[in-house]
């Protein structure tokens, strides 16, 4: 029972830390290495908007998600359309700005295990003998309601269908005026907006360490090559494959093969299936 | 003063001397041969006086050592990536399984150097390509990322099993017997490489390398098998990267877990983007600009980091030719404004 | 512009030139430079560094120190070594090393590396360039001293004037947890270590230990990589074994995660942390809310929190609040400053700054000091460690209590008793 309950919290944390990340590389094709940094900076715009400035908390995490989803949208539009579609490019520059990012904040005095955000609830339930508490539960329907809201922009509203429209096929999308590089940019601030939303609702269960961008960047990355790159659905399920394989090995193995087991998934899955489970194989642009 | 540009074209145009010395004319005078020779013999001649020149700072003598080290790993990244088509981010795993085997063959067996060192970089290349052996066919961001996991699950193995030392690492290898040999098998080993490869990839392996990259489909057409290529391209890198690591191991006489860290992917990567990729040189500018500066910027922390992240990303986004490449025009060409 | 730039240019050299001209002129004695290789962008780096900067400045603001009959002031270089960042290689903070010992011409090391992995590859360059080091922080692992004392002629260079793990287990550790299971009866434990060589080493060696005394270790240790978030899975399992003291060994930020998960799941057993960095700090109550209440942390040596081991221990926690407005941090804190009284004792006794007669004049050292007697071990090079600050160095291990870090053990110098928390009773 207690596999199961801290798989799914597992696995929900797993999708959300994926999700920004497979949403860019859905829609515009760029893997976006910043992620992690995007992540702390998102945090510590959290922490320091609580106690630098004073907000409460609400008003505090609406300003860092707009906060992050605006240096998202910017770093796009002036640093990284310059780029556009040279893969390896692409990963090296947003690998740099993150890394820029990361240590930038060191540098400026954020470092050490002090800084911590408050949950938004205290507390904690017993379901079937196991004792989970509220911000865990909290994790797994927050989690699940921003899947649910990115699917339902994604099929209902215009500019989510412009987004998909780029997803699947980008030249016929802008022979049908749609805005290439303004989608793009939207999908950047989108993607940085969900690993700000993702660290609001993870941070606060432990502490904000720059050290942490590194590995959430891993999991991500592990999570969206399992899962396919760029598709969402495949994400996450790839979480959950991900999320209860990590939770076995700790009940069966010893915690200390956890990263062992997602890095191995991600080079398996490479060579198995370059596509991961649920994208779409394109044999031809993967292998020869 | 600029003139008005509006209705005109700039047009680069070869200098007289360029087109005299592309032919055999190149040795038909001083002049001509001083031209050719002048920028090759700054290097050679540069990096061979550098552990002289600066005998009065020997701590800028070892900084001319690792430059070395991250030079070797750079011209084997860029090799890979502009003559074979295969982007490695994984140059740490030929360090670490470099520096591994020559320190467990110094402190188990008790060789001396001179034997580790070659051992490590045959051995260390054999198994790395094994290893790389299943993720050759992949292309593009695919194997790029995969390269990048073999460095990270690597340090964790080791850790998780904890067996060759562990998070200690092994320690108490032998350093280098003499002092001079420390600064210049380093030296020897950047410049004779550089050497190899740049006549390489001019031989028939260098074009069907480059077949590979251009258009792998149409070599496979001509009854080539692309595998059995891209392992010997990889064998040639890994064992660069591999020398770089038994070297690095018997400069600082430890090996250990951190010869895996992600640094010894990456700063030969930006060294390359610098330094202009393509040119086997320009990963060796690089080099020699990156390591220094940020020693030179030791003294501000972390903010190094950040500094060369943004110089990183600058070259990368404004300048992604290379001081290299950029260099060789302003060399080889001039430029004027003409009429359209 | 041209002209402008120019002007610009010969301004520029000739302040150079006059800046140049100026720098010589300072008259005093020669400093004797102290170089600090330690991870300064982390707690076990910036406290050291604060703290041997004060013991710098009250030593200079006294006179310096006297060498064959000139005072000599001291002068600390520091440098960054980035060792416990992940992903950089050990050989950045050995080559930061010999900046300090070629370029910044260090007469002594004090200080780091502060990783295990960089302090052990660091002997043998020091051991090279024949430089006295003593190892302040970071450290802990017997490997150091024992390495010294298989290979003294290589090694004998190389101090360490902090504690080391196997004492830290068997004449601390143990000890406090007997104490502690008498006291309440307990006797089942749980082991939660992070996964490095000390971690490992330190878990598998209290498991040994325990169960030899008749306690009850269940499951086996569980191993935690560096970076982990999540600890639920473990703590369920000591809750559902029926553990009584959770014993934890990590010095990784995160483990202030474990001790919330902790509370939040109320696990009825006691936290003991052998090495656990988070909860080390004086900004741990904030960093877990409070949540933390109950958490037992060692920082290896008195002086780091507030006890009277010695007249010196609350003198430097007073001048070390003064000077930096904070309680002394990590464990590294007060065997830093230390390391620099030592060192001042020992050059003054050998009248030189010669390596040679250093080592000599350090193995001699008998000494008070902020955490008890200070005598190396002249074998190993290891400080002699005790619970009698009268006979060697002694440790110290605080529980929280309300937003105060209290002195439990060793008994020679506690504040107060180990309390359990109110859902275990």
């Amino acid at each position: 029972m207690d596999i199961l309950i801290y798989g799914v919290v597992n696995s929900a944390s797993l999708a959300l830390m994926a999700l920004g990340f497979t949403l860019v590389y859905g829609v515009s094709r760029l893997p976006n290495f910043a992620h992690g940094a995007l992540y702390v900076l998102a945090g510590f715009g959290a922490w320091l908007g609580m106690n630098r400035l004073g907000l409460p908390l609400i008003p505090a995490l609406i300003l860092a998600v707009a906060a992050t989803a605006g240096i998202g949208a910017l770093m796009y539009r002036f640093i990284l359309i310059r780029i556009r579609g040279m893969a390896i490019s692409e990963i090296i520059a947003s690998y740099a700005i993150g890394l820029a990012i990361l240590e930038g904040l060191r540098w400026g005095g954020l470092k050490g295990g002090t800084f911590v955000l408050p949950p938004f609830a205290e507390g904690s339930l017993e379901i079937a003998g196991v004792v989970v508490d509220y911000q865990r539960l909290l994790l797994i329907g927050l989690s699940a309601a921003l899947v649910a809201g990115l699917y339902l922009f994604i099929s209902r509203t215009r500019v989510g269908l412009a987004l998909k429209g780029m997803a699947q096929d980008e030249r016929a999308a802008m022979t049908l005026g749609i805005d290439s590089d303004g989608m793009a940019v939207v999908s950047m601030a989108l993607g940085a907006g969900f690993a700000a939303a993702a660290a609001l609702i993870l941070l606060p269960l432990g502490n904000i360490v720059v050290e942490s961008g590194y590995n959430v960047l891993i999991m991500a990355v592990a999570v969206c090559i399992v899962g396919g790159l760029g598709s969402w659905t495949g994400a996450v399920l790839a979480a959950f494959l991900i999320g209860f394989a990590q939770i076995l090995t700790v009940v069966h193995l010893g915690a200390h093969y956890q990263v062992v087991v997602a890095l191995s998934a991600i080079i398996v899955t490479l060579i198995v299936r370059p596509s991961g489970i649920f994208g779409k194989q394109k044999e031809l642009e993967e292998r020869v | 003063m600029k003139p008005d540009t509006k209705n005109m074209r700039r047009e680069r145009l070869d200098r007289g001397i360029k087109v005299r010395t592309d032919s055999v004319y190149a040795v038909s005078g001083w002049r001509e041969m001083a031209y050719l020779a002048a920028p090759r013999l700054l290097l050679i001649l540069g990096l061979l006086a550098a552990p002289l020149a600066l005998a009065p700072f020997p701590y800028w003598q070892k900084v001319v050592s690792i430059v070395c080290i991250y030079s070797l790993l750079a011209m084997g990244f860029d090799f890979l990536a502009h003559f074979v088509g295969l982007v490695s981010l994984g140059g740490a795993f030929f360090v670490g399984v470099g520096g591994y085997i020559a320190a467990i063959l110094n402190t188990e067996l008790g060789l001396p150097p001179l034997v580790t060192i070659p051992a490590a970089t045959l051995g260390g290349a054999l198994i790395c390509t094994a290893l790389f052996l299943p993720c050759l066919p992949l292309r593009g961001v695919y194997f790029a990322i995969v390269s990048l996991m073999f460095p990270l699950l690597a340090a964790r193995v080791i850790e998780a099993l904890d067996v060759m030392g562990g998070t200690d690492g092994v320690l108490g290898v032998d350093g280098f017997s003499g002092k001079w040999t420390e600064m210049y098998l380093p030296i020897a080993a950047v410049l004779v490489l550089l050497f190899f490869l740049r006549r390489l990839v001019n031989e028939d392996l260098g074009l069907v390398f480059r077949g590979i990259m251009d258009n792998d489909q149409s070599v496979k057409a001509s009854g080539i098998n692309i595998t059995t290529f891209k392992a010997i391209a990889v064998f040639i890198a890994a064992s660069m990267g591999c020398l770089a690591g038994a070297i690095l191991v018997h400069l600082y006489m430890w090996a250990g877990i951190s010869q895996f860290a992600l640094d010894f992917s990456i700063l030969p990567i930006a060294a390359t983007v610098i330094g202009g990729g393509g040119t086997l040189v320009g990963p060796v500018i690089g080099c020699l600009i990156l390591v220094p500066v940020s020693e030179l910027l030791r003294d501000f922390g972390t903010l190094r980091i950040a500094v060369y992240a943004v110089i990183l990303t600058g070259f990368i986004v404004f300048k992604s030719e290379g001081l290299q490449v950029f260099g060789a025009r302003k060399y080889h060409q001039f430029e004027h404004w003409v009429e359209m | 512009m041209r002209c402008l730039g120019r002007k610009t240019f010969i301004v520029a050299l000739v302040g150079l030139f006059f800046m140049l001209a100026g720098v010589p002129a300072a008259p005093a004695a020669e400093p004797i430079v102290i170089g600090a290789p330690l991870a300064t962008a982390f707690l076990y780096g910036w406290d050291a560094q604060r703290a041997i900067t004060l013991a710098v400045e009250e030593i200079n603001a006294a006179g310096g120190v006297k060498v064959g009959g000139e005072m000599r002031p001291f002068k600390l270089e520091a440098i960054d070594t980035r060792d416990l960042e992940p992903g950089v290689p050990v050989s950045e903070a050995l080559l930061a090393v010999e900046k300090l010992i070629l370029e910044k011409k260090a007469d002594f090391i004090v200080g780091g590396p502060v990783r295990s992995e960089a302090a052990l590859a660091a002997m043998s360059l020091l051991a090279k360039h024949k430089k006295v080091s003593i190892l302040t922080t970071g450290a802990l692992t017997p490997k150091y001293h024992a390495m010294i004392e298989k290979n003294y002629d290589k090694f004998k260079y190389c101090f360490r004037i902090s504690g080391e793990a196997k004492w830290m287990v068997g004449g601390e550790i143990i000890p406090a947890l007997l104490g502690v299971g008498k006291k309440y009866n307990l006797n089942k434990l749980f082991i939660m270590v992070q996964d490095v060589a000390h971690g490992r080493a330190g878990g598998a060696l209290i498991a040994k230990i325990m169960k030899g005394k008749g306690w009850d270790v269940v499951d086996d240790v569980q191993i935690y990589p560096t970076g982990t978030t999540d600890f639920s899975m473990g703590l369920l399992k000591a809750k559902k074994l029926g553990a009584q003291v959770i014993l934890i060994w990590m010095d990784m930020p995160e483990t202030s995660i474990l001790l919330k998960q902790w509370y939040d799941l109320k696990v009825p057993a006691l936290p003991f942390g052998s090495i656990i960095a988070a909860a080390e700090q004086p900004g741990f109550w904030d960093a877990t809310e409070g949540k933390g209440e109950y958490c037992l942390a060692n920082v290896v040596n008195a002086g780091n929190a507030a006890s009277e081991a010695t007249p010196l221990t609350m003198k430097f926690f007073n001048a070390y609040q003064k000077r930096w407005n904070i309680e002394p941090e990590g464990y590294g804190t007060s065997s830093s400053y230390q390391a620099v009284y030592t060192l001042k004792d020992a050059i003054e006794r050998a009248g030189t700054l010669d390596s040679d007669k250093i080592v000599a004049a350090l193995e001699a050292t008998d000494m008070v000091g902020v955490y008890g007697q200070i005598k190396f071990n002249p074998k190993n090079h290891q400080v002699v460690p005790s619970n009698d600050p009268k006979e060697g160095a002694v440790g110290t291990l605080f529980q929280w209590q309300g937003k105060k870090r209290v002195v439990v053990f060793p008994e020679s110098i506690a504040k107060g008793e180990i309390l359990l928390p109110p859902w275990m009773k």
